[in-house]
């Protein structure tokens, strides 16, 4: 019986159904998956190191490069601003983002279509066209380069994907129990409060990490608006122009864990509403 | 039913719209007129002047870094593309329940740092990187590759690597709707190997592919951070260290830097456009 049903599954199985052809498709998979993640794991391992030349084989393993960075006053301030701006990011895209998703599941097919291909076209442009536009923008209205137009920039960056994510997810909301909520006397607020957000809560959650994590690695339209203002993407590149430093590689380390900690947690949030 | 959805639709799409509207509809149109202003010395006189468009196109400099950018981001495109579609049906199809698990690393490598991935890759590439020591070491090689950095390969490697998973994206999302049967159906009337990807799948992910060759060749012409590190002052220039120039160097000319912007965006539209249209008739043969 066993042996009857299997070939049928595999023969519809694959490009390759044979074991030959899994094979193959296997070690493709594992050049890419080494191909994307060698750069990480060189980072990684040279934060660890003590040659601050980077050179192999490796001659011992030391934290000092972190302590060095930790010891950087520019970068408690550049990880203080980074952490702001992730957290303004988050709130405003969410805030900016939720209301939208809603808004569309109350309009028809068509304008709703425009629409969402509307809301990502900022990201169907370069981060340097965004960026040199902002900042001409701003110099047209008086308003000197920092912090808060950087804060704009990675919105305009993040607030595409909150749209797209929540978007994807609101399709299966059912717009009529909150209609019912109304019909039994419910104000607007408590409509919120009791229906809409516990309901939303994990998609509103996993968009908010997403949009922290665009932020926190967010360079180039930070860099044509912040000014001489730092953040940790600002100081590595300053580093990286200065010549060889492995403090580079420790902060980048850091920026590394805070952005899979925010995306695994993301990802782990959708896992469980699913 | 009417009215109230239609002004409460509108109560909750206008803040996100007028956000769009203000910070990326308003900017772009500005600097759109600003690419006709001229700059004599460091002072910006508005007006409506082709010049920097006719400098963009016909002076000694540009023409030559414009078409290396569109060189390079075809080329990246034209790599990435079949290889993110070929991870999407392994994950899809081959894989199976190890698949999601794939996609979500791939996906994790899209947040390991921007800056970071590029730097790594120099410390690999470089002439006493990682990749010449190793091959040096195993005797394949006598002396170091220098053009393994500080070149257009460079570059074009490096790019590859950032935007293959953002690439896998819309081509999954597409695959999703392929079903099993589509496949074992397609099988079954004998339509096998290539061919049955060109008559039967690629015709139904068309849009993701469509959308992912689109991403990816403007994201990596687009990119101004890619050939400044890795792409050296010769041969690796790319427009996008031109106008970053323009903007944040010592002799910053707005307008000629607004100029190039619309121009390298204009050219990708109309190259998008031809592909497209290709890609079509090739997969209805």
């Amino acid at each position: 019986m066993v042996s009857a049903v299997r070939p049928a599954r595999d023969d519809a199985g694959s490009a390759g159904g044979s074991r030959a052809g899994r094979i193959v498709a296997a070690l493709f998979v594992a050049v890419v998956l080494l191909y994307l993640f060698a750069p990480v794991v060189v980072t990684v391992l040279f934060s660890l190191t003590t040659s601050p030349r980077l050179s192999l084989p490796i001659e011992g393993l030391t934290l000092d490069w972190y302590r060095e960075a930790f010891a950087n006053p520019i970068f408690t301030i550049a990880l203080t601003n980074s952490l702001l701006l992730a957290a303004i990011t988050a709130l405003v895209s969410v805030g900016l983002g939720v209301p939208f998703a809603f808004g569309l599941l109350r309009l028809r097919g068509r304008t709703r279509g425009t629409l969402v291909t509307a809301s990502l076209l900022p990201a169907a442009v370069p981060a340097l066209v965004l960026g040199i536009a902002l900042a001409v923008f701003f110099s047209g209205i008086g308003v000197a380069q920092g912090l808060p137009n950087a804060a704009i920039g990675h919105i305009l960056v993040a607030l595409p994907f909150v749209i797209l994510t929540l978007n994807a997810r609101l399709e299966t909301f059912d717009l009529s129990c909150l209609e019912a909520a109304r019909d039994l006397g419910a104000s607007p607020w408590q409509t919120f409060r009791d229906i809409t957000f516990p309901l939303i809560r994990p998609s509103v959650l996993g968009a908010a990490l997403l949009a922290a994590a665009l932020s926190l690695d967010e360079f180039v339209v930070t860099w044509f608006n912040v000014g001489n203002q730092q953040t940790l993407p600002v100081l590595i590149w300053g580093l990286l122009r200065r010549g060889i430093d492995p403090t580079v590689n420790a902060l980048a380390t850091v920026v590394l864990l805070s952005l899979t900690g925010l995306v695994l947690g993301a990802a782990l949030i959708a896992r469980r509403r699913a | 039913m009417t009215a109230r959805p239609s002004t409460a639709a509108v109560r909750q799409i206008g803040p996100a719209t007028g956000f769009f509207l203000v910070f990326f509809v308003v900017p772009l149109a500005i600097l759109f007129a600003m690419s006709f202003w001229t700059q004599d010395g460091f002072e910006r006189i508005p007006g409506f002047d082709l010049a920097n468009y006719l400098k963009a196109t016909t002076s000694r400099l540009y023409p030559a870094v414009l078409l290396r950018t569109i060189l390079v981001g075809f080329v990246t495109a034209a790599i990435v593309v079949p290889v993110a579609y070929a991870l999407a049906w392994l994950m899809r199809f081959t894989f199976e329940r190890r698949g999601r698990l794939i996609l979500g690393v791939v996906l994790i490598s899209l947040f390991s740092g921007y800056l970071v991935r590029i730097y790594a890759w120099r410390t690999i590439l470089g002439t006493e990187g990682l990749l010449n020591a190793a091959l040096l070491q195993l005797g394949l090689i006598s002396e170091p590759i220098t053009a393994l950095i500080f070149s257009p390969w460079a570059v074009m490697i490096v790019l590859v690597g950032l935007l293959l998973p953002l690439a896998v994206l819309p081509i999954w999302s597409a695959m999703t709707n392929v079903g099993r049967d589509h496949v074992e159906g397609a099988r079954d009337l004998g339509a096998t190997g290539l061919r049955l990807h060109r008559t039967i799948i690629l015709p139904m992910v068309l849009p993701g592919v469509g959308t992912a060759f689109a991403l990816s060749f403007v994201l990596a012409a687009g990119d101004f951070v890619v050939p400044t590190m890795v792409g050296g002052a010769q041969g690796g220039t790319m427009v996008g260290n031109l106008i970053a120039n323009e903007f944040r160097g010592s002799g910053a000319d707005w307008p000629m830097g607004a100029a190039l912007a619309f121009v390298i965006m204009g050219l990708l539209v109309l190259v998008h456009l031809v592909t497209t249209r290709l890609l079509r008739v090739v997969t209805r043969w």
